[in-house]
């Protein structure tokens, strides 16, 4: 067994993974990476299965020393990742010495970090998931001097560590307005559509897991919506009473009476997921079929990497099970 | 029911979900068609469907849009809904739960819907409710509250609301399970332990069971503080 010693956290540091399947039946939302793309490519890059349990840190500060060498990937917002001395990259597998402190700082653009190290990550679970749900009292919360256990196979490189050329598809973090890809609803209000396509939204600091809020121009409906309990899909645009825009996150629960007036496309959500306090966020309509298509080409880049890294990886990784 | 009252909308949210929704004048109907359909639904899942998600009076289905599309499950839930049985697929629950009518908001909510507080508390324990959805943090949600009108949710929520608390608005009751805010009217408290999620299975009831308040003396529910929630 191995284990990392956790000397330092961001705002907020947690077990998580993609969240919890076929949970939301029995009311417990999904959860997990807001940031999944992010929180996938780090699992990938070190030889583990997409929905491996990994640690998500909100802005810098994570810190920790392993007592034996592993292969690990940080991903997720643009940030300074050093092991020891050395700055190393991000986005990419790679090796930290056993005693050498690694440390993510400079978080910057986005809000979430996310670091994968090859193996099993020990960590509790609730419905099959390490995803926090801090609502029931599952929080996942890594503190300093947090002994993270770790099963891995890892045993080192034959000579020095590679450089691999894998095909990575790493999140592109604009310094200006992040464009969010929209699609329309039924029962939407009259030229809203049109309002929020020339409008720009800022994310306000009352944002959280749940939704993000923003501030900017919205439009209320003419006639008061009936108050029936609902389901919501991630990423659906809400107005509430008060003149603001809600974009629902993965730790959403049932709505009434808000009218939904567009939901982002599956390829924006970890975007959404990224996007902190004062970003500027600008969004575009797109109509299903070219959401879909977008996805798949996600989806493309995604199994791409699996294979490349499976194949740059197989060696030096004995499997754990 | 009916074959007029089997009529269904689906539409489509976003890339990967579809609402479902049961045609009826009569809410009542649609409440316990949309109950019906969840099951079915459930037990025949058609392929490419990742979860689903309960309302009053819908169900938000979740798809894989790489695997199947809005028009296959549309497809797929209009089957299922012309032919629905009338029971569920599994025996209904039945619930009795304990509780102390001491809430903040029973005074306030007599006031609005014309009662005295203890009628309200009459109207609370005999009302048979049915669980129609599990809501945040597996609350369970229920229909069924006879009250001469809708009652209507805090302007302000409460921000912190205990485990346990009864909690009304509209025609629904709700339980709190974990601390936390709510815009639900508290007129009461249960001792027992509603959810557990150290347990595999971290509820003992599911949409479609019957639930009953009865009430108890302070001390009858002090002697059962804490304990899980089971069918009675």
């Amino acid at each position: 067994m191995t284990t990392l010693e956790i000397t330092g956290t961001g705002w907020l540091t947690t077990f998580t993974d993609l969240g919890r399947r076929d949970a939301e039946r029995l009311g417990v939302p999904t959860g997990g990476a807001a940031d999944q793309h992010s929180a996938m490519v780090a699992n990938l890059l070190v030889g583990n299965p997409r929905g491996a349990t990994l640690i998500e840190s909100l802005g810098s500060g994570l810190a920790f020393v392993p007592d034996r060498d592993v292969l690990l990937a940080v991903t997720g917002a643009p940030c300074r990742v050093t092991i020891g001395n050395a700055v190393v990259d991000t986005w990419s597998p790679v090796v930290a010495p056993a005693g050498q402190v690694v440390r993510v700082t400079d978080v910057r653009l986005g809000t979430r970090t996310y670091l994968a190290v090859h193996g099993d990550l020990r960590a509790p679970t609730f419905l099959g998931s390490a995803a926090p749900d801090a609502r029931m009292g599952f929080g996942q919360v890594i503190t300093r001097g947090t002994q993270v256990r770790l099963d891995t196979g890892f045993v080192g490189f034959p000579r020095r560590f590679p450089v691999f050329r894998l095909p990575v598809p790493a999140l592109r973090f604009g310094d200006g307005p992040w464009v969010i890809d929209v699609v329309e609803s039924p029962h939407s209000i009259p030229g809203i559509r049109e309002l929020i396509e020339e409008s720009s939204y800022v994310v306000t600091d009352r944002s959280n897991h749940v939704g993000l809020r923003l501030t900017g121009p919205v439009r209320h409906p003419d006639n008061e919506t009936e108050i029936v309990s609902h389901g919501v899909p991630i990423g659906a645009l809400e107005i509430p009473h008060a003149d603001e825009l809600i974009v629902l996150g993965r730790y959403r629960s049932l709505t009434a009476g808000y009218p939904i007036v567009g939901v982002a496309s599956r390829p924006s959500l970890p975007l959404l997921g990224q996007a902190g306090p004062g970003q500027e966020l600008r969004f575009r309509w797109i109509d299903r079929e070219e959401s879909i298509r977008r996805f798949a080409r996600r989806e493309d880049e995604l199994r791409a990497l699996e294979r490349a890294a499976a194949d740059a990886l197989d060696l030096p990784c004995r499997r754990t099970q | 029911m009916t074959a007029a009252s089997s009529t269904i909308t689906v539409e489509s949210y976003g890339d990967s979900a579809v609402m479902v929704a049961f045609v009826h004048a009569d809410a009542a109907v649609r409440r316990a068609g949309i109950i019906r359909f969840r099951d079915r639904f459930l037990a025949r899942r058609p392929h490419g469907v990742l979860d689903v998600v309960s309302g009053l009076e819908s169900l938000l289905i979740e798809f894989d849009p790489l695997v199947t599309g809005p028009e296959h499950i549309e497809y797929a839930a209009r089957l299922l809904a012309e032919s629905l049985p009338p029971a569920l697929s599994r025996a209904v629950r039945r619930f009795t739960i304990p509780a102390v009518f001491d809430g903040p908001d029973l005074a306030s909510v007599a006031d609005e819907v014309g009662l005295a507080p203890a009628e309200v508390v009459e109207a609370i324990t005999g009302s048979v409710l049915t669980i129609s959805l599990l809501g945040a943090a597996m609350a369970p949600m229920m229909d069924g509250l006879l009250v001469p009108r809708p009652v209507r949710r805090l302007a302000e929520p409460r921000t912190d609301v205990a485990p346990g608390a009864i909690m009304i608005a509209g025609t629904n009751a709700i339980i709190q399970p974990f601390p936390g805010p709510t815009g639900w009217r508290v007129v009461g408290r249960t001792p027992h332990t509603i959810v557990d999620i150290s347990r595999p299975a971290p509820v003992s009831f599911g949409p479609g069971d019957v639930v009953r308040f009865v009430p108890v003396t302070r001390d009858e529910a002090t002697a059962l503080t804490g304990s899980f929630l089971v069918p009675s």
